[in-house]
């Protein structure tokens, strides 16, 4: 009874936490403007410390949410709604994030988390304008702490009749990928929040970009990074979970997390332009703005009822409109700004050739731009044709893989210039000796798979074209840097490999990241275009032929497991002797039952397996073979790898402390 | 001995004899053609022939149906049109509710094409701004700065 009492007082404390959490961020936001107002400036530091104490109130709240889980506290609603006893006490923590009010706090948890780690990083950085930065944020959080707090607590107490056992977490949910994919997607669409803060305070302060914009590029990048495993593990989660063979339906809500990437992509090149030829500054904090701004909207898509999807939260306008208004509002505002400040700083230098390193990053910034307003034109058509005539049509996958797969056939192409192509000005004989190699191996790749694979979709020798061009691009520039070593310095090849790549982390991560898109670029021409399926009726000893595999059925089996009853099926691929088990899960709080593939993955193809329904004694199963499908994921985990390379340059001169002439005065 | 192990023997060739291989019904694929192109109505953007939801089993067992029965990949679609609209279609039609959504892409990619082009040849070569003087706040930075690396070789000596 005693730990009764204390957990039931516990979550108390932490709505309690929440609230003043808010105030905090009030005054995070309110110092910097009353120091102006009033013109005190110590009064601006009050964000700083402001902020820490938001993030210490903050985690507070969640900690005694994740408490109130774990032991099955059925008096707060939220937990009534969305766990269970039975629960496994991993899912139990997870299921935090399962539904809408438990995500949106941890959307702003994450957001006072970067806000913290801003300020620490911030006071010896750029402390003059950390209390601006701080106060951006500080508004953002206040934000969300108004939507969670009036219209989405996740504190809601059942009192005084609450149940002795909860409903259950979304069977759904209860899988490990399920449990990482938000927290990944989360800090990369909150992570854009920090370049946003930047820009803000660039524009309202006229800080010179030298001085911000080589931060804003680790920001964005970290950024940019969550985002990306975020996606391809929403991919590789749908692809093991949903049971439908694929990976990437074009559903709303993975354009929503699709359109920030495109942008935080154009992004992080368009930077390189800004830090090495001082041009583009108004265009980029353009779009860090909008990178931000389509984070925001993908929260409101997702959360208002506006759309349907798998991935849609619960409805309700009335978050909707708040969330609305508070997008309208924050956008207004910033988009005001720029137009306002933007060119307040002109650039130093100009283009001095058509042909150059920069003007390639522009086209790149084109085609990224076109992509993501496509996206999002093919995701909002729907509603906005429903809205104004009342019509209604279907925009998917064909028409989003008609129009982005030939944009990204460009940029592969603009992959392999691009890096071959020198700043300010390119010679054309250099460059035609350089990309003669690439672009014959690129030829012969080419037209090697449209022959041996005839007929196929033309993408499929166009992209391996391209891959192939771009790999020798990356490859052979690495050789010529390394050839290049060897003959200044005397060392062992296996060092001389080694230091070439350390030497120049930044450009290296990028082309190992590069290489990463490659692989995954392999995996969608592989499982894209030569996904073999079949729907068939089998009885136990049946065997049947897809693609390049043939199955036996064994059997069924039926037995409970932890929380649900299970029927799973026995398939053996006779050409390797391996298992697959593919299952229908009742869970008893779901009326249909859930369907789990079996799946046998191997670096070449993935045989999938799914059980459809029963008829009689035959089972209605689906069988695809889905051929370099292993390629996605490990893709990712190479440009995983490029990213920390470029991430672990250290640039002595930033980290330098600055002189101790302004914090002084503060 | 030699015997029974011998009629074991024969029996266990035997046994992949009563193991039929099914191969899919010629009828299914073509419905499943025809399916991928058709939305299940009340799923989130999944064709028919992805749908594990009863109104995708259903309509797939319409379309075997009008198979069955001779009819067209046409006739078939229009019929599912007719009573769905053109929301059924996987694919946004071509007509004046979907052409905007077809043209805008190539139309944005001209339009940013155009504009990237203008912004490279007007920004070539051009007059710049003359750079500021350094002001007097920065000409002291620069002076702490250079004290403070002083200070910092000082001490590493």
């Amino acid at each position: 009874m005693l730990s009764d009492s204390i957990s039931l007082n516990l979550v108390e404390l932490g709505h309690f936490a929440a609230h003043l959490a808010m105030i905090m961020a009030l005054i995070q936001g309110l110092a910097p403007i009353l120091a102006r107002w009033l013109d005190e400036p110590r009064l601006a530091s009050l964000s700083v410390s402001a902020s820490v104490l938001v993030f210490v109130l903050t985690t507070i709240g969640g900690a005694t949410l994740i408490h109130a889980f774990v032991t099955s506290n059925f008096s707060v609603e939220y937990v009534a709604q969305h766990s269970n006893t039975l629960l496994p006490i991993f899912y139990k923590v997870t299921a935090l994030w399962g539904a809408h009010e438990g995500s949106l706090y941890l959307w702003a948890w994450i957001l006072t988390l970067y806000t913290f780690i801003v300020t620490l990083r911030g006071r010896t950085r750029y402390p003059e304008h950390l209390p601006t930065i701080l106060a951006v944020q500080g508004w953002l959080v206040v934000g969300f702490f108004g939507l969670i707090l009036f219209l989405s607590s996740p504190f809601e107490r059942l009192l005084p009749m609450f149940p002795q056992e909860g409903r259950d977490l979304n069977p759904i949910l209860q899988d490990p990928g399920m449990v990482i994919h938000p927290p990944m997607l989360y800090l990369g669409y909150v992570g854009f929040s920090v370049p946003f803060a930047f820009a803000i305070t660039a524009l309202l302060t006229r800080w010179k970009s030298e001085l911000w914009i080589g931060l804003t590029r680790r920001w964005a990048l970290i950024a940019w990074g969550f985002l990306t495993v975020g996606i391809v593990l929403g991919g590789w989660w749908a692809y093991y979970e949903l049971g439908w063979g694929g990976y990437w339906a074009w559903d709303p809500v993975e354009n929503a997390s699709f359109m920030p990437w495109l942008l935080g992509t154009a992004l992080i090149h368009s930077i390189t332009v800004q830090e090495r030829r001082q041009m583009l500054h108004a265009w980029n904090i353009f779009l860090v703005i909008s990178a931000f701004a389509l984070s925001l909207l993908g929260t409101f898509l997702v959360r208002s009822g506006v759309l349907s999807s798998v991935h849609a939260f619960s409805v309700d306008p009335g978050r909707g409109l708040y969330i609305l208004s508070f997008m309208v509002v924050v956008l207004s505002i910033s988009f005001g700004i720029f137009m306002k400040q933007g060119r307040y700083q002109q650039a130093r230098e100009s283009i001095n050739s058509m042909l150059s390193r920069e003007s390639l990053f522009v086209w790149n910034n084109v085609l990224f731009t076109v992509a993501c307003a496509t996206v999002m034109l093919g995701t909002l058509y729907p509603l906005a044709l429903d809205a104004l005539t009342g019509s209604k049509i279907t925009v998917a996958a064909p028409y989003f893989n008609a129009v982005v797969v030939p944009l990204f056939l460009l940029l592969l192409f603009l992959m392999g210039i691009a890096t071959q192509v020198p700043w300010r000005k390119a010679r054309l004989e250099k460059l035609r000796s350089r990309l003669l190699w690439p672009a014959v191996v690129g030829l012969l790749a080419g037209v090697a798979m449209a022959i041996a694979y005839w007929p196929v979709h033309w993408t499929g020798p166009v992209g391996i074209a391209l891959v192939a061009f771009v790999a020798t691009t990356i490859f052979t520039d690495y050789g010529r840097a390394l050839k290049q070593r060897r003959a200044q310095l005397s060392e062992s090849l296996a060092r001389a490999a080694a230091k070439t790549i350390l030497g120049n982390r930044r450009h290296y991560g990028g082309m190992i990241v590069h290489l990463g898109i490659l692989v995954m670029a392999i995996g969608f021409v592989g499982s894209g275009l030569f996904r073999s399926e079949m729907t068939v009726a089998m009885k136990p000893g049946d065997v049947v032929q897809v693609g390049g595999e043939r199955l036996r059925f064994d059997g069924i089996d039926a037995f409970p497991r932890a929380n649900y009853q299970t029927v799973e099926g026995k398939f053996t691929l006779l050409n390797s002797g391996r298992v697959v088990r593919p299952e229908r899960r009742k869970y008893p709080i779901q009326e249909a039952p859930t369907t789990e593939a079996g799946i046998d993955s191997t670096i070449l193809r993935d045989a999938y397996v799914v059980l459809a329904e029963a008829a009689g004694d035959h089972w209605a199963v689906h069988v695809y073979v889905n051929p370099l499908v292993s390629f996605i994921w490990n893709g990712g985990i190479v440009i995983l790898i490029g990213l920390f390379l470029t991430l672990s340059t250290r640039r002595k001169a930033l980290t330098q402390k600055l002189p101790a002439t302004e914090a002084s005065e503060v | 001995m030699a015997k029974r192990f011998l009629i074991l023997l024969c029996l266990m060739l035997m046994a992949p004899v009563f193991a039929a291989e099914v191969a899919e019904d010629p009828l299914e694929r073509q419905t499943l053609a025809i399916a991928k192109d058709l939305r299940c109505a009340v799923c989130q953007s999944q064709p028919v022939s992805e749908s594990n939801s009863d109104l995708a089993r259903d309509m797939r067992a319409i379309i075997r149906e009008q198979l069955e029965a001779g009819k067209s990949r046409e006739e078939i679609v229009e019929y599912f049109v007719s009573r769905y609209g053109n929301y059924v279609l996987m694919k946004p039609p071509y007509d004046e509710t979907g052409t905007l959504l077809w043209l805008a892409p190539v139309l944005l990619l001209a339009a940013m094409a155009i504009g990237g082009w203008l912004f490279l040849r007007n920004r070539k070569n051009v007059e710049l701004p003359p750079v500021a003087a350094l002001s007097e706040e920065d000409r002291a930075r620069i002076k702490s700065a250079e004290q403070a690396a002083r200070n910092e070789d000082e001490a590493e000596k």
